[in-house]
């Protein structure tokens, strides 16, 4: 129905959500001065798309560092993906890191803690 | 309790069907005070069950309020927890980020920045204590010919040899660090220009003995000259800096291989 495009910056990611395809995808450093703003289109592009598309939808992040309200916001993503997955609609995560950033990979960890959706953290050279 | 009241209310609608007790005077009354009982009754009855059905509601809602309260703190430990993790992994990134900004890459040694950085709060400190610190300025003599003939993997070599040399020979509150090239500094807090000169000389002389430059078949040795200032009350650091240098190029017009104490 309609395409999210987000164009990052240096504190805040490059967001794109692919109506069709079903791919939400984040990309760099996340500590924007008002993350409720930037994060609430996010929100709403992912409810709209879990209510509305009867496709599966998978996120693609490449997510270095994010701050607290960041943090909270992507929480608040996953339970939305949570829920949808108890209620029977197709959800996954892959989560990208590179390898010399081993951290990366402990922190989307911590975040997975909890979901039963698929989540994968994957490494790259 | 209320198989008591079944039993009196049975034995009441007996006495009350007895056709001799028809016309007593308490009959009438009798019937009146046994229908406000069962009527009072009745109406406990209808009052306990919707009281229990608010407390039911109360309780369900208690219950939907706490496991909502449990499952944000929930959240909010993971918040903090994920949080606290970002920031310690800014913190080491900090960390490392000051590491190479202060570092020179091919020594190890403190760069010219970090040495800028301890000049100025040794010069402060000096000015605070009365007690001055003196420099040393270190240059590997012709050092041009050794990258000339040898390659500058041979240059880079003697380079890092020296600075090891520097490293093992000063005390734990000295620094030292490359300037810039083949030059080197070195800060010596609350030093004479006489015990700097004495350090100076050790170093130079396990620079002759230990820095060689391997060459074919033997080893060809380096040495170095050494200009020494000390810092005067008052001054910006560079003026000791730009003595130790013209202290460093007299050495050098001396034929290099020595050390130069600018005058005090």
């Amino acid at each position: 129905m309609s395409n999210l495009t987000i164009t990052g910056s240096q504190s805040t990611p490059a967001i794109s959500g692919d109506w069709d395809a079903g791919i939400l995808t984040m990309t760099g450093d996340s500590y924007p001065e008002n993350s409720f703003d930037l994060f609430n289109q996010v929100i709403d592009w992912v409810e709209r798309f879990l209510a509305e598309a009867r496709r599966p939808l998978s996120l693609e992040l490449h997510l270095l560092y994010l701050n607290t309200s960041s943090v909270c916001a992507i929480m608040d993503v996953f339970d939305l993906l949570e829920d949808a997955h108890g209620g029977g609609h197709p959800v996954s995560v892959n989560w990208h890191y590179d390898k010399r950033n081993e951290r990366v990979a402990e922190l989307a960890e911590e975040f997975k803690e909890d979901c039963s959706f698929p989540f994968a953290i994957v490494a790259h050279d | 309790m209320k198989r008591d009241i079944e039993d009196l209310g049975r034995r009441i609608e007996q006495l009350l069907a007895q056709p001799e007790y028809q016309d007593h005077p308490l009959r009438g009354a009798l019937d009146e005070v046994w229908r406000a009982f069962l009527d009072q009754t009745t109406r406990l009855d209808r009052v306990t069950h919707i009281s229990d059905g608010y407390q039911t509601l109360v309780k369900e809602r208690e219950n939907d309020l706490d496991e909502r309260f449990q499952k944000q703190l929930r959240k909010l430990e993971k918040l903090a927890r994920i949080s606290d993790h970002y920031q310690r992994m800014m913190q080491d990134l900090n960390v490392a980020l000051s590491d190479a900004s202060n570092r020179d890459v091919l020594t190890g040694l403190a760069n010219r920045r970090h040495l800028m950085h301890r000049l100025k709060e040794e010069s402060r400190r000096a000015s605070r204590s009365g007690q001055p610190y003196t420099i040393a300025m270190l240059d590997i003599d012709h050092f041009k010919r050794i990258n000339d003939t040898l390659g500058h993997a041979a240059g880079d070599r003697a380079l890092i040899e020296v600075g090891r040399i520097l490293q093992s020979s000063l005390r734990e509150y000295d620094l030292c660090g490359r300037w810039g090239g083949e030059e080197f500094m070195m800060i010596m807090p609350g030093t004479t220009l006489v015990s700097a000169q004495a350090l100076s000389q050790r170093v130079c002389t396990r620079i002759r003995e230990h820095a060689g430059v391997p060459d074919v078949g033997q080893s060809q040795s380096i040495s170095a000259s050494v200009g020494i200032s000390a810092y005067r009350h008052g001054e910006h650091y560079s003026d000791t800096v730009e003595r130790a240098d013209a202290a460093l190029l007299e050495a050098k017009r001396r034929g290099r291989d020595c050390i130069v104490l600018s005058e005090v």
